[in-house]
């Protein structure tokens, strides 16, 4: 059985477990939910919400480069912190904070292979204790822009016709839907896909239980079953680009991809600009 | 002063992590189902769709007054909390009241600012449907 190309970078339960009080160690828990961590987080976990602490609440972008030095100094993360992200829904939003961080050019970042569902299954103890962490002094040195696409690179990609993932759902890909069924105010004009992307749902990459697919099975979803390889340009998209960077995550560090940016306007960007090419059976 | 226009000045105050404990407050003292409606909400009655959520709303009007149970899955707090905090303003109270209440509560309440908006929708589902309820069950327009 193949490994993953880096297996370093999902820890267990137990490894997290074990590393609560560990000072080179912050545990956060990202979420969908912004009032699940205060219902109970794994013992040393701070909060890091998608929405609220790395969005910018005016322009459609990321926090900037003094928010988020901010924002990690105030949790106590220092540059050389090994940050490990675990969070709701399959470690949805955990791929996605773990993505800006590397946006910021943070290294050493893991993921809690199988997320809260996992840990609460194993009837693990929560506590509602907020940990208060001595003030950092984060610098952000880098900004990776190398990880991120944008409508432009998008339009040359497609016109190169290089490999692009879109991993929302069926319906959402045929345009059946305009948005991910039960999230309607997140929709766009124009229901289809980017033409010649390849529809492989996000979700595809996860057992029952929250963990990541074998490395073999990864392979045959990706590899063998929609024809990347791993030296290839690919860009994954889906509809605020939260869902493609767990997808992102997947092809980067498990399957070993050379270059994968996620594209985090996606469709509520794509199906509304006026004259973007859309495909639609 | 209504009940919800107090609870609306409670959370027009509030900051971030103020409007956070008070819904996770609300969120834990939701009353459990009453067992006469689980079998319904079993069989998948009740639940109202919008929401990514399983949520359970059942409305009784008796003698004029508002009665609302529902059900809401524990892992969801912010929905949860939510329902309770409807459930607070609203058990008890005339039909009236109800359809009178703001329109666009979510926002009377700041969540929309406060919890960023890309979350408000089930809520707003969720708001929606027991207003529906208590027009039908209620005869109000």
């Amino acid at each position: 059985m193949a490994e993953y190309a880096n297996p370093d970078v999902l820890v267990s339960t137990e490894w997290v477990a074990g590393h609560a009080n560990d000072p080179k160690v912050k545990i956060v828990e990202s979420d969908e939910d912004v009032l699940l961590y205060e219902v109970g987080h794994v013992e040393g976990a701070v909060k890091i919400d998608w929405q609220t602490d790395l969005q910018d609440q005016i322009v459609r972008d990321y926090v900037d480069r003094a928010k988020f030095e901010k924002l990690l100094s105030e949790k106590g993360i220092a540059n050389d912190t090994t940050v490990v992200f675990y969070g709701d829904k399959n470690n949805w939003w955990a791929c996605y904070a773990y993505w800006v961080f590397k946006l910021f050019g943070h290294e050493k970042a893991l993921v809690m292979n199988g997320g809260r569902q996992k840990w609460v299954e194993e009837g693990r103890p929560l506590t509602k204790d907020v940990p208060n962490y001595p003030k950092t002094a984060y610098k952000v040195s880098r900004v990776d822009e190398s990880i991120r696409a944008f409508r432009d690179d998008v339009v040359k990609h497609m016109g190169a016709k290089k490999p692009l993932i879109d991993v929302r759902s069926p319906k959402e890909f045929t345009g059946e839907l305009l948005h991910m069924e039960a999230y309607p105010q997140e929709g766009a004009l124009r229901g289809g896909h980017i033409p010649g992307a390849k529809n492989v749902p996000w979700a595809t990459a996860v057992k029952e239980d929250g963990t990541f697919k074998s490395a073999d099975d990864l392979k045959a979803i990706y590899m063998d079953g929609k024809g990347l390889k791993k030296g290839d340009d690919v860009i994954a998209y889906c509809r605020i680009g939260e869902r493609s960077s767990h997808t992102w995550f997947v092809l980067t560090y498990l399957l070993g991809f050379d270059k994968v940016r996620n594209y985090d306007g996606s469709w509520t960007e794509w199906g509304n600009l006026v004259k973007a090419p859309i495909e639609k059976p | 002063m209504s009940r919800i226009d107090e609870i609306i000045g409670q959370f027009q105050g509030a900051d971030y992590q103020e409007t956070l404990v008070m819904l996770l407050d609300y969120s834990e003292a939701l009353p459990p189902l009453p067992d006469e409606y689980r079998e319904a909400r079993d069989a998948g009655f009740n639940r109202v769709p919008e929401c990514e959520t399983p949520v359970y709303i059942f409305i009784d009007v008796k003698d004029g007054k508002v009665r609302i149970h529902a059900d809401v899955p524990e892992e969801s707090p912010t929905v949860r909390g939510f329902v309770s905090l409807l459930v607070d303003a609203f058990e008890g109270v005339a039909p009236e009241e109800i359809v009178s209440a703001p329109e666009n509560l979510i926002h009377s309440l700041s969540l929309d600012r406060k919890l960023g908006t890309r979350r408000m929708f089930g809520l707003s589902a969720v708001y929606n449907r027991i207003r529906s309820e208590v027009r039908k069950a209620g005869g109000v327009n």
